[in-house]
C-alpha cells in the first residue's frame, strides 16, 4: 500500500516541480485551470489530524490525557469520544467518534471574533485563543459547527484544543496522539506529501465533519459514521452518547 | 430545551432594548427633520422630544446587560470588555461596538439638545439638534440592523443564518420604537389640552398610529416570507424552523409574537386609522387603546428576540 502511495507521490511531486520550473512566469500561471493553479506548493506548515475509527475502542484514554494535559475544569472537555449506536435488531452497529477542534482552514470561530483574540496561525495552521485578550463573549462559541469550544469557568475566556502547541512546538506529538492505544490517530503536516499522514489521506477514503459549512476541516477520518440523532426520522434507531456536558449534538 | 443556552436573558433583553432605542433615534431623528422643525412645520415637535429622550436609556441598558454578561467580567476581570476598543474588524460584534459607542454619544447629544423646557424649532440648540439628528437616521438604522447580521453571520445556526432576519430585526425595531413613543405620549400628556393642543396631539397620533400599521405590515410580510423559504427547502433550516413552527417555542411564537405582537395591534390600529384615512374622520383613540396598544407591540417585540435567540441555540445543523 505505502509502495504504490509514494509513488504516486513522487509523480506528484515531480509534476510539481515541473510546474514550478517552467511556469515560474505571472502569465503561463494564469493560463492554467484554476484546479492546477491551486496545486502550487506554498510550503506552509499546517498540521492535521487523521483518526481510524476502525481502530478506535473508545476507551477515553485520550479524553483523559487531554485533560491531565491542561487540567481542563470539570465539565468541559477539549476532547471527546462519541458513541454512535444505529440500526434495528439484527442489524445493528455501534462505532465511535473521536472529536477535537478541527483547526479549519476558514474558521469561522475567526472571522467572528471581535477582538482578534482568537487566530488562525501562520506558521503551522494551528487556531489558538489568546486568553489575555479574550473577553468571552461567546461569540466563537456559537459560530463553531462543531461544539469544540466552551467557556472556561476559571479564566472566564473561551477555551479548546490547540493541538498541544505546548508539546507539538517542541517536536512531540499532542497528548491524545501519545496516548492512543489503537494508534487511531495520526498527527502531522498536511502540506508536507512525504509525512505519513499526508499519505494515508492520499490512499485512504477519508472525510471530515459537516464539509458543508465550508470551513475545510483539518481533521479527517477512516471510516467515520456520519449518523445523527435527526436520522431518527429515517425509522432507524438512532442513539448518540456524547460523554459530556452537552448531552446532544447542535 | 434543557440545553444550555450559551446567549440568555441578558442577550435576548439586549437585542429588545437595543432596537426599542434605535427605532425611537430613528423615528424621532426623521419625524424632527420633516414636521417637527423641518420642511413640514412643528406639530410634531413633541414626538421627537420624546423619542429623543426615550432613545439613549434602554441603548445604554442593554450595553450594561451585555459587559455583565461576558465570561471576563463574571469571573472578575471588570474592564477587559474594553479590548473591544482596541481593534476594529469585519467582525459584526466589532462593528456593533463601534456602532453602539457613536450611537450612545449621538443620542446623549441629541437628547441634551431636548434638554430645556422651552425647547422648540428654531431655538438656540437647533443646529446641533438638526446634526444629530442628520446622523441620528442612519445610525439609529445601523445599530438595528447589525444585531440581526451579528445572529446572521454563522453557518453553524442555520435559524439565523438568514439576510432576512436582519431586515426583521430592521422593522420589529422601528416598530417598537414607533410603540414606546407613542406609550410615552400617551402617559405623560396632560389630561386637560387646549382645543388647538388637542388636534395636534391627535395629528401625532395619527402619523405614528399609521406608521406603525405599515410596518407591522411588512413585519408579517417579511415573517411569512421567513418560515416559507425555511419551510420549503430541506436539511438544516426546514428542520430548525420546525421548533417555532409546531416545535417547543410554537405557543411562545405564534400566541406572543404573531397573536399578540402583531395581529392584535394591527387591527386595533387599523380600526382608528382607517376612517381617518379613507374618510377624513377625526384621529381620536380613547386614552386605554393609546396606552394597551403600544405594550402589546412591545411584548410581542422581546417574544420575537426572545424565539428568535432560543430557536437559534436549540437547534443545529443536520448531521455531523
Amino acid at each position: 500500500m505505502s509502495d504504490g502511495s509514494s509513488v504516486g507521490v513522487t509523480a506528484r511531486r515531480n509534476f510539481m516541480a515541473k510546474l514550478g520550473a517552467g511556469a515560474a512566469a505571472a502569465a503561463m500561471t494564469a493560463a492554467l485551470p484554476a484546479s492546477a493553479r491551486a496545486a502550487v506548493p506554498e510550503r506552509k506548515v499546517q498540521y492535521g489530524m487523521l483518526i481510524d475509527t476502525r481502530r478506535c475502542i473508545g476507551c477515553h484514554a485520550c479524553t483523559v490525557a487531554c485533560k491531565a494535559e491542561f487540567d481542563v475544569p470539570l465539565g468541559s472537555t477539549r476532547s471527546w469520544v462519541e458513541y454512535v449506536e444505529k440500526g434495528n435488531y439484527p442489524n445493528v452497529s455501534r462505532s465511535f467518534l473521536p472529536r477535537l477542534c478541527n483547526h479549519c482552514s476558514e474558521p469561522n470561530c475567526v472571522a467572528v471574533c471581535p477582538t482578534g483574540a482568537t487566530y488562525k496561525r501562520k506558521e503551522d495552521g494551528i487556531v489558538v485563543v489568546d486568553p489575555d485578550i479574550c473577553i468571552g463573549c461567546k461569540y466563537c462559541i456559537q459560530a463553531c459547527p462543531y461544539d469544540a469550544r466552551f467557556i472556561n469557568p476559571v479564566t472566564g475566556t473561551a477555551d479548546k484544543c490547540d493541538f498541544c502547541l505546548h508539546r507539538v512546538s517542541q517536536g512531540l506529538v499532542p497528548a491524545c496522539v501519545e496516548t492512543c492505544i489503537g494508534k487511531a490517530r495520526i498527527f502531522g503536516d498536511i502540506n508536507d506529501p512525504d509525512s505519513e499522514i499526508s499519505r494515508l489521506i492520499a490512499t485512504n477514503p477519508v472525510s471530515v465533519l459537516r464539509p458543508e459549512k465550508g470551513t475545510q476541516p483539518n481533521v479527517f477520518y477512516i471510516a467515520a459514521d456520519h449518523t445523527g440523532e435527526n436520522d431518527r426520522e429515517s425509522g432507524q434507531y438512532v442513539s448518540v452518547t456524547t460523554h459530556r456536558k452537552q448531552k446532544s449534538r447542535r | 430545551m434543557n440545553e444550555e443556552l450559551l446567549w440568555g436573558m441578558p442577550v435576548v433583553a439586549y437585542l429588545f432594548l437595543a432596537g426599542v432605542g434605535a427605532g425611537a433615534m430613528t423615528v424621532s431623528s426623521s419625524v424632527l427633520l420633516r414636521g417637527g422643525g423641518g420642511g413640514f412645520g412643528g406639530h410634531h415637535f413633541d414626538v421627537a422630544r420624546y423619542g429623543a429622550f426615550l432613545a439613549p436609556i434602554p441603548v445604554m441598558l442593554g450595553c450594561a446587560m451585555l459587559v455583565f454578561d461576558l465570561g471576563s467580567f463574571q469571573t472578575g476581570h471588570w474592564f477587559k470588555w474594553l479590548n473591544l476598543y482596541m481593534v476594529i474588524n469585519l467582525s459584526p460584534m466589532s462593528i456593533g461596538t463601534w456602532l453602539l459607542t457613536l450611537f450612545v454619544g449621538v443620542s446623549l447629544i441629541y437628547a441634551y439638545t431636548f434638554w430645556p423646557r422651552d425647547a422648540a424649532p428654531g431655538d438656540r440648540y437647533d443646529t446641533l439638534r438638526k446634526a444629530a439628528a442628520w446622523v441620528g437616521v442612519p445610525l439609529g438604522i445601523a445599530v438595528a440592523v447589525y444585531t440581526g447580521v451579528l445572529l446572521g453571520a454563522m453557518p453553524s445556526r442555520p435559524f439565523w443564518n438568514s439576510p432576512i432576519l436582519a431586515m426583521l430585526f430592521l422593522l420589529s425595531s422601528i416598530s417598537t420604537g414607533v410603540a414606546v413613543i407613542m406609550l410615552a405620549r400617551a402617559v405623560a400628556h396632560k389630561r386637560k389640552l387646549g382645543a388647538e393642543d388637542q388636534v395636534h396631539y391627535h395629528e401625532s397620533g395619527y402619523i405614528l398610529t399609521a406608521s406603525d400599521v405599515l410596518l407591522i405590515g411588512f413585519e408579517i410580510m417579511v415573517i411569512f416570507l421567513f418560515l416559507m423559504f425555511a419551510h420549503l427547502t430541506v436539511g438544516d433550516v426546514r428542520h430548525a424552523v420546525s421548533v417555532i413552527l409546531s416545535g417547543t417555542l410554537a405557543n411562545q411564537f405564534w400566541f406572543w409574537v404573531v397573536l399578540v405582537g402583531l395581529v392584535v395591534p394591527a387591527l386595533v390600529e387599523l380600526r382608528y386609522v382607517i376612517p381617518r384615512l379613507l374618510y377624513h374622520h377625526a384621529f381620536a383613540v380613547p386614552r386605554g387603546i393609546e396606552v394597551v396598544v403600544p405594550i402589546a407591540v412591545l411584548v410581542g417585540g422581546f417574544m420575537l428576540r426572545y424565539v428568535v435567540v432560543v430557536a437559534g441555540q436549540i437547534t443545529g445543523p443536520v448531521g455531523i
